[in-house]
């Protein structure tokens, strides 16, 4: 069965007033309005940590009674900084069996509430608890992935500066973006120290933020055309190599083979820049490139957005900033705006046909890729 | 007489022969729960290092932490006391509760001199190798 996006809804990412349940729904009514608030018969939601003023908040119920969805099914999905992909791939599978007509998916993050050290703790949750046991962060891991990936390729520490310009450069034409000022590859290098090789500016921020994104069954310029996902082990002693991810490229075949595409025919793309040197290693385990070859294209200019390949048009993690859950949901939200011709001044050209949206939990312990497109394309 | 030479115990998984760093979980590569320890020596390479300005709460910044390549090229990740290593550096390892901490040696493969553990350590647990 054809399932297509019908509408998406981004507000402003960065440090909001609002609540969870109030940027969750102000995501969700952008979508509404895309559809002319047409009846949608499932509601399935995405956060990672749920806080509410008090404490954990009861997602689901809160936000469908706030939108008065009470005559729909509801589902919520959870995959650390995955959720709002997977809970994309959840509602496309729920209207694939026909019982369902039309879906808001939202995802949402409230971040900013909570000390630097409190959501650190927090987000510890997403490493292994025998890494995490060692008073390892998020950016520590990713900072010993990134001395593997340079020292492979024999590359400078430099080659992780550019994907960080070329973010905050990107992020100036999304006016929803956490940062609107572009640097140079001068002050990304001179940003504080975070993890050693990696600096303030190579590092998403924390954010509050909502996505939303309507699906419906029928077709349009933003046909779900394949879905994939992979898993690896969460230690990441126990992975082989740290300079590519294997649930990268685990779902990236499986969602190309359900496509019946090949990685040439992907138009626009949005990857997972958790950190800058992330951005390297997906365009090579999406198959755009081969191993240590990414830093060329950002160096020759052919992410841009009249590029060979445009990539993140919407200032990615590091440009948008990185509310957990509502990341994955952004991105593809994001593809669907450029494919559906909606992206205003982030437009990249020309207008692409086929489009792919990637996202990552955790230290790459569980991966996502979808491909919209026209299905004629 | 010499000093025994200190160990580590390591995991090895008796049906895919994978050696891992102990778990409490089945072999990462089979999936098998038919998994034994034997020791290794306590010498290691750093593989990959960092220095965190802002750790997990409950450690004290600046938290350097190290990729350690022990014996049968397993990994491990481990606390650095002290100074930092350099990528390739020889260190030592040593488990103490459920941390491995690593020591960067200063003389060469065969010394063992400054670069050691001391005997007793301020903060509890010392490190007593398997006989």
């Amino acid at each position: 069965m054809t399932v297509h996006v019908a509408s998406v809804g981004v507000g402003r990412f960065g440090k909001r007033r609002e609540g969870l349940i109030e940027l969750a729904a102000e995501a969700a009514g952008l979508a509404l309005e895309g559809i002319g608030r047409k009846p949608v018969d499932l509601l399935v939601v995405g956060t990672m940590l749920g806080h509410g003023p008090q404490g954990p908040e009861p997602f689901l119920p809160r936000l469908a009674s706030q939108l008065s969805l009470e005559a729909a099914s509801g589902l919520r999905a959870e995959s650390t900084s995955g959720t709002g992909a997977m809970a994309f791939h959840v509602a496309v599978d729920a209207l694939e069996t026909g019982r369902f007509d039309r879906a808001l998916v939202v995802a949402a993050e409230k971040m900013t509430d909570r000390t630097t050290p409190e959501i650190t703790g927090e987000l510890a949750a997403s490493l292994h608890p025998s890494e995490a046991a060692h008073g390892a962060t998020m950016p520590a891991l990713a900072s010993l992935v990134t001395q593997r990936y340079l020292e492979r390729h024999d590359l400078p520490v430099s080659a992780i500066d550019l994907p960080s310009v070329h973010a905050r450069a990107m992020a100036t034409r999304n006016p929803n973006a956490m940062f609107q000022s572009a640097v140079t590859a001068a002050e990304v290098a001179a940003s504080r120290p975070v993890a050693t090789p990696l600096r303030l500016l190579h590092c998403s921020a924390i954010a509050d933020g909502a996505a939303a994104v309507v699906l419906e069954r029928g077709g349009g310029p933003a046909t779900v055309l394949g879905l994939g996902q992979g898993l690896e082990s969460m230690r990441i002693v126990d992975r082989a190599d740290l300079t590519t991810f294997a649930a990268t490229r685990i779902a990236a075949q499986r969602a190309y083979e359900a496509a019946r595409i090949t990685r040439k025919e992907v138009g626009v793309l949005e990857v997972h820049d958790a950190f800058s040197p992330f951005s390297l290693i997906h365009l090579e385990d999406l198959g755009i490139c081969g191993p240590g070859e990414a830093s060329r294209w950002f160096e020759r200019g052919w992410v841009g957005p009249a590029g060979r390949l445009p990539v993140n048009p919407s200032g990615g993690l590091i440009g948008r900033g990185h509310p957990i859950a509502a990341t994955g949901l952004t991105g593809i939200a994001e593809i669907a705006a450029q494919l559906m011709g909606e992206a205003g001044a982030r437009a990249v050209s020309p207008r692409p046909k086929i489009g792919l949206a990637h996202a990552v939990s955790g230290l790459a312990a569980h991966n996502f890729v979808t491909i919209l497109g026209s299905p004629t394309a | 007489m010499t000093k025994p030479a200190a160990t580590l115990v390591l995991t090895r998984c008796e049906v895919c022969r994978t050696r891992f760093v102990p778990t409490d979980a089945p072999c990462p590569k089979c999936g098998s729960t038919r998994t034994h320890p034997y020791p290794v020596p306590d010498a290691g390479r750093a593989v990959a290092v960092t220095e965190l300005s802002s750790p997990a709460p409950g450690w004290a910044a600046p938290h350097r932490l190290a990729l350690v390549e022990v014996a049968d090229g397993v990994r491990l990740l481990a606390v650095v006391e002290g100074a930092l290593p350099a990528v390739g550096d020889a260190v030592t390892v040593r488990l103490d509760g459920d941390v491995y901490r690593v020591l960067h040696r200063h003389k060469g493969p065969e010394g063992r001199g400054e670069g050691d553990f001391p005997k007793t350590r301020a903060h509890g647990s010392s490190f007593e190798p398997p006989r």
